[in-house]
């Protein structure tokens, strides 16, 4: 009795292991209360809002095109080859059957890296026909796979039969050998299509600009911050390749029992043979039809003029884009990147030829001592005078003669906290070590941000490669670790406003925002001294429409754009023409978007230290990590 | 019987190193039921494989009504296969089944139709047009093999070991099924069997093949009573094959003891081999006959009994139909026209053919 029991409550257990996460976001899809944390009562509103989001509806038909072409092609070459390979000498076919089931054990990262490394090799464009034809890869070894099997139960001999009745090898192949196979084939496919439908390692290495699959899309939306529609979405995505997946399992029983009624009822098969003879064919030339229109309206936008932007996530406003594309009839392709380390292999490889990118001033230093960078036309863009002198001073320190880069966005980094969670004035980063915020404490996951605190804290620069004092920070770092909450990038907003933590590490772009949210939040910079950092627009060497680029820039430095695009980000913007046009005073002359550069000391950009140094920075922050 | 239909010349094929056929010289005739026989692995299958156009034989012509077939694809030719594991299209009916072949040749609806009856019919299946393969038994399924193949009217319908599958009794009823499908149809068959019962039972003639080569070809009866080599008296029913000395024509010493005989031609003091069929041995009581020796066996087979006899430093077969108990003290006699005379192999080519598999 015991024993049962036991038995039943492990397998209880083992089902809430496995499920738990998935009900939790099914559960969530369904909350009326944007915070993850409250049950705001029932909606459907995440579903409507998801089915009204283009691009999303685009991302899915762009997956349901590649997974069913893939799935498709995928299962015709397969099947051949598993013919093939069925039909060779013993030793060669353990040789080639143990050769494509290889690609299924290798780790999906090793083959979306190496098929990246390939279409670099050749020269082709990542896009979509680079996303098909590695989804074609990865799916042929399943269809073998599933094939195969039902070869080798069927007898060569009734193919033999066929010829032997005066068949031509084709016509006995499809009419006597293929049904016979088709069970496996069906089962190839759906295998093929649902694996294609989910896959997002190796779409993510071999897409190119403005292609996106949902599994993409998704993991760039999540970038940002998730969005309940996000919730959504995975549940619809889930409950597909779940509807898939009992089809595929479910389907070689069905076909024993129609087979077994069909024994003596006639008519059924015919009923089933109309389905795969007719209605499943209708079906797949209506999506290709369908498919081919779509990509050749898309297709003839290509032609037009085309400019390829490489920004962080959430980091312009839409309608900016739009405006954009109808002033000057320039179809902007627009992708977002989550940190400069994710950017600067994407630019270095070349294997995307971006025309505008976004880095942060040690990058862009980097980029230029790499030779990334190609020098700006500024007769091309008048709209420079509105940028504030500070600033292009500023950043002469990555970029000394103004010549590759033209500010975007700028802040500093300094100390948010909670009034009704501590009731001291802060001014000093040595908040950060007191044992009264234990667990309230929230720092920022990033290197450089990180080291940055302690280092000024301690009175040293942000950019020091001294090992002395790289090594005091560490320590003070690993002293305060105990008393951190969590080490975040993005959360930390969302957890300020949501009263999770008395204080955090932060851009002041975001401070802006979350005063704007939960009132009770203050930011300061530290009197020791932080980072001022500078984004700014760079054109990569291998820019294909470097003017465009440029008219673009020109674009986002007009006033009213400029304007635009602060009300939507709220990071603060270097065009003072801009800064005139701002209406509310009191963000007008904010002290966080706007400090007085003069009064605040020790404010320093980060600089690129070379690769040696940015080892020891990842060590030692790996050290004080792992502790 | 008439003419050559077919004619197999000089056909050799092997897999690897493995030699299947060597240098294999056959003609068919029409009309004829001929048996290939053999133990598996002796070329017979590959022989039929190759009249089928399944396999291509390495060197050599497959002549066919006068014209070279050596090339041609299975689709072009005018023959049909009945297979050892019937190869029926489990995912149509059975009328779909019969039908295959004629929808090729687009024969008319009607003509299919009746086609189908007729050769349901032949095979006594009515009235099962619309059951589906998998619903029918070994024997049923392997009838409807046949009505596919020769609804085709095929000049030859060649048959793989086709009641292999089959159990013995409705492998005796399908023996008589298949002789009288013959004679009603009046066509060529092309039988390959293991089983020697069968090949006796229902061919006109019977090709005895052993290791890739002919060992003998002939009437059942010759076969039987007349094998040319150890292998066939072998492999054709039991037999006592003892080496002997042919001392001059008539005349054979068996074991020490002279024999008189009905063969001539072998010369003066040859060794041969001689077969003794076991029914063709004669007990009699000791000092009768020309051998004494005592039973050492004894086995009831229904028909018969079993006994083994030692005698002269020999296990003699015995079946006869009167029982001695082991111990009895016998003596053996053989009349001179039961006693086979066999010549011994000479070559090495004809030694392989000895080597059993």
């Amino acid at each position: 009795m015991i024993k049962k029991y036991l038995e039943k409550i492990y397998l209880f257990l083992i089902f809430i292991l496995l499920y738990a996460p998935i009900l939790t976001l099914i559960v969530l899809s369904f909350n009326n209360s944007k915070t993850r944390a409250k049950w705001g009562g029932f909606t459907l509103k995440w579903y409507s809002s998801l089915f009204q989001n283009e691009q999303i509806m685009n991302a899915l038909y762009t997956t349901l095109i590649i997974s069913l072409l893939a799935a498709v092609i995928a299962t015709v070459i397969g099947t051949a080859a598993a013919i093939a390979i069925h039909g060779m000498k013993q030793k060669w076919r353990t040789l080639y059957s143990g050769l494509t089931n290889i690609p299924m054990m290798n780790a999906e990262i090793v083959m979306g890296v190496s098929l990246m490394l390939l279409f670099i090799a050749f020269h082709v464009t990542l896009g979509f026909g680079t996303i098909l034809i590695a989804h074609i890869t990865f799916n042929i070894p399943y269809v073998i796979l599933s094939v195969a099997p039902k070869l080798r139960q069927t007898s060569r001999r009734t193919y033999e039969a066929a010829l032997d009745l005066g068949a031509s090898p084709l016509y006995a192949f499809f009419k006597v050998t293929f049904p016979d196979i088709l069970p496996g084939v069906l089962s190839g496919f759906m295998l093929a299509f649902t694996m294609s439908l989910d896959d997002f390692v190796i779409t993510h290495f071999t897409k190119g600009p403005g292609v996106d699959t949902l599994s993409t899309k998704i993991y760039s939306e999540v970038r940002k911050g998730i969005k309940p529609e996000m919730y959504a979405l995975s549940t619809l995505l889930f409950v597909t390749v779940l509807v898939l997946l009992i089809l595929v399992n479910v389907s070689p029983k069905k076909d024993a029992e129609t087979a077994a009624a069909r024994k003596h009822v006639r008519r059924r098969s015919r009923a089933g043979r109309i389905l795969i003879k007719r209605v499943i064919p209708v079906a797949i030339c209506l999506v290709f039809v369908g498919g081919g229109i779509y990509y050749a309206s898309k297709g003839q936008m290509l032609t037009k003029e085309k400019l390829i932007v490489y920004n962080w996530g959430e980091y312009m406003d839409p309608d900016v884009i739009t405006l954009f594309e109808e002033e000057t009839g320039i179809d902007v392709v627009y992708e977002e990147f989550e940190t400069n380390e994710i950017m600067y292999p994407k630019i270095s490889s070349g294997a995307i030829a971006y025309d505008l990118v976004c880095p942060s001033d040690y990058m862009i230093q980097r980029m230029r001592e790499n030779d990334l960078l190609a020098e700006i036309n500024f007769d091309n863009i008048p709209n420079i005078k509105n940028i504030g002198k500070d600033y292009l001073e500023r950043s002469k320190e990555f970029d000394p003669e103004n010549k590759y880069s033209v500010p975007y966005c700028w802040g500093t980094v300094g100390i948010l906290y909670n009034k009704t969670m501590v009731d001291e004035p802060i001014d000093s980063w040595s908040v950060l070590w007191d044992e009264k915020y234990k667990d309230n404490i929230l720092m920022q996951d990033s290197v450089r941000d990180a080291f940055g605190v302690p280092l000024k804290y301690l009175g040293y620069s942000l950019n020091s490669t001294d090992l002395d004092e790289l090594n005091e920070a560490k320590d003070l770092l690993t002293r305060q670790k105990p008393l951190v909450q969590a080490y975040v990038i993005d959360q930390v907003r969302d957890k300020m406003i949501g009263n999770e933590a008395a204080i955090g590490v932060i851009y002041s772009g975001e401070a802006i925002y979350t005063q704007q949210e939960n009132p009770n939040l203050e930011y300061v910079i530290p009197k020791e001294g932080s980072n001022l950092w500078i984004d700014s627009w760079v054109i990569p060497k291998n820019a294909e429409h470097k003017e465009n680029a440029e008219q673009f820039i020109n674009f986002l430095c007009r006033p009213d754009i400029a304007l635009m695009n602060f009300e939507y980000i709220t990071y603060s913007t270097p065009n003072t023409a801009a800064r005139e046009l701002i209406e509310a005073e009191s963000i007008r002359n904010s002290k966080i978007a706007f400090p007085d550069l003069s009064t605040v000391p020790n404010l320093e950009t980060f600089q690129y230290l070379g690769t040696k140094n940015d080892e020891v920075y990842n060590e030692l922050w790996n050290k004080v990590k792992s502790k | 019987m008439s003419n050559k239909l077919i004619d197999f010349i000089n056909i050799s094929k092997s897999y690897g190193t493995q030699t299947v056929l060597d240098d294999l010289n056959l003609y068919i005739r029409e009309n004829e039921f001929l048996t290939l026989l053999g133990p598996s692995g002796c070329g017979k299958t590959t022989t039929l494989r190759i009249l089928g156009g399944f396999e291509t034989p390495d060197c050599g012509q497959v002549i066919f009504d006068g014209e070279d077939i050596t090339n041609l694809p299975p689709n072009k030719r005018q023959l049909n296969t009945v297979f050892q594991k019937y190869a029926l299209f489990t995912h149509m009916t059975i009328a779909e089944n019969i039908a295959f072949g004629l929808k090729i040749k687009k024969k008319s609806k009607q003509y299919i139709y009746d086609k189908i009856k007729y050769a349901l019919k032949l095979v006594n299946l009515d009235g099962y047009e619309n059951r589906m393969p998998d619903s029918l038994s070994g024997g049923q399924q392997q009838r409807i093999a046949i009505a596919r193949a020769i609804v085709n009217e095929p000049k030859v319908l060649l048959l793989d070991e086709p009641l292999g599958a089959l159990d013995l009794k409705l492998r005796q009823d399908m023996q008589y099924e298949l002789i009288r499908l013959k004679n009603e149809l009046g066509i060529t068959f092309i039988y390959v069997t293991h089983d020697q019962e069968e090949a006796l039972t229902m061919s006109d003639t019977i090709v005895v093949m052993n290791q890739g080569y002919i060992q003998q070809i002939g009437t059942p009866e010759r076969i039987y009573n007349e094998p040319e080599n150890a292998f066939v008296a072998d492999f054709i029913g039991e037999s006592n094959i003892i080496p002997s000395l042919m001392l001059k024509d008539r005349l054979v010493k068996i074991l020490g003891v002279p024999f008189a005989c009905v063969d001539e031609g072998f010369g003066q003091n040859k060794p041969v081999d001689v077969v003794i069929r076991p029914e063709d041995i004669c007990l009699r009581k000791p000092g009768e006959g020309s051998i004494d020796g005592v039973v050492t066996h004894l086995i009831f087979k229904g028909v018969h009994y079993e006994m083994e006899v030692r005698a002269n430093e020999y296990d003699w077969l015995v079946h006869s139909t009167k029982m001695f108990p082991i111990g009895t003290q016998v003596s053996i006699h053989v009349d001179p026209f039961d006693i086979q005379i066999m010549k011994k192999p000479e070559s090495e080519d004809e030694e392989a053919v000895n080597i059993e598999e």
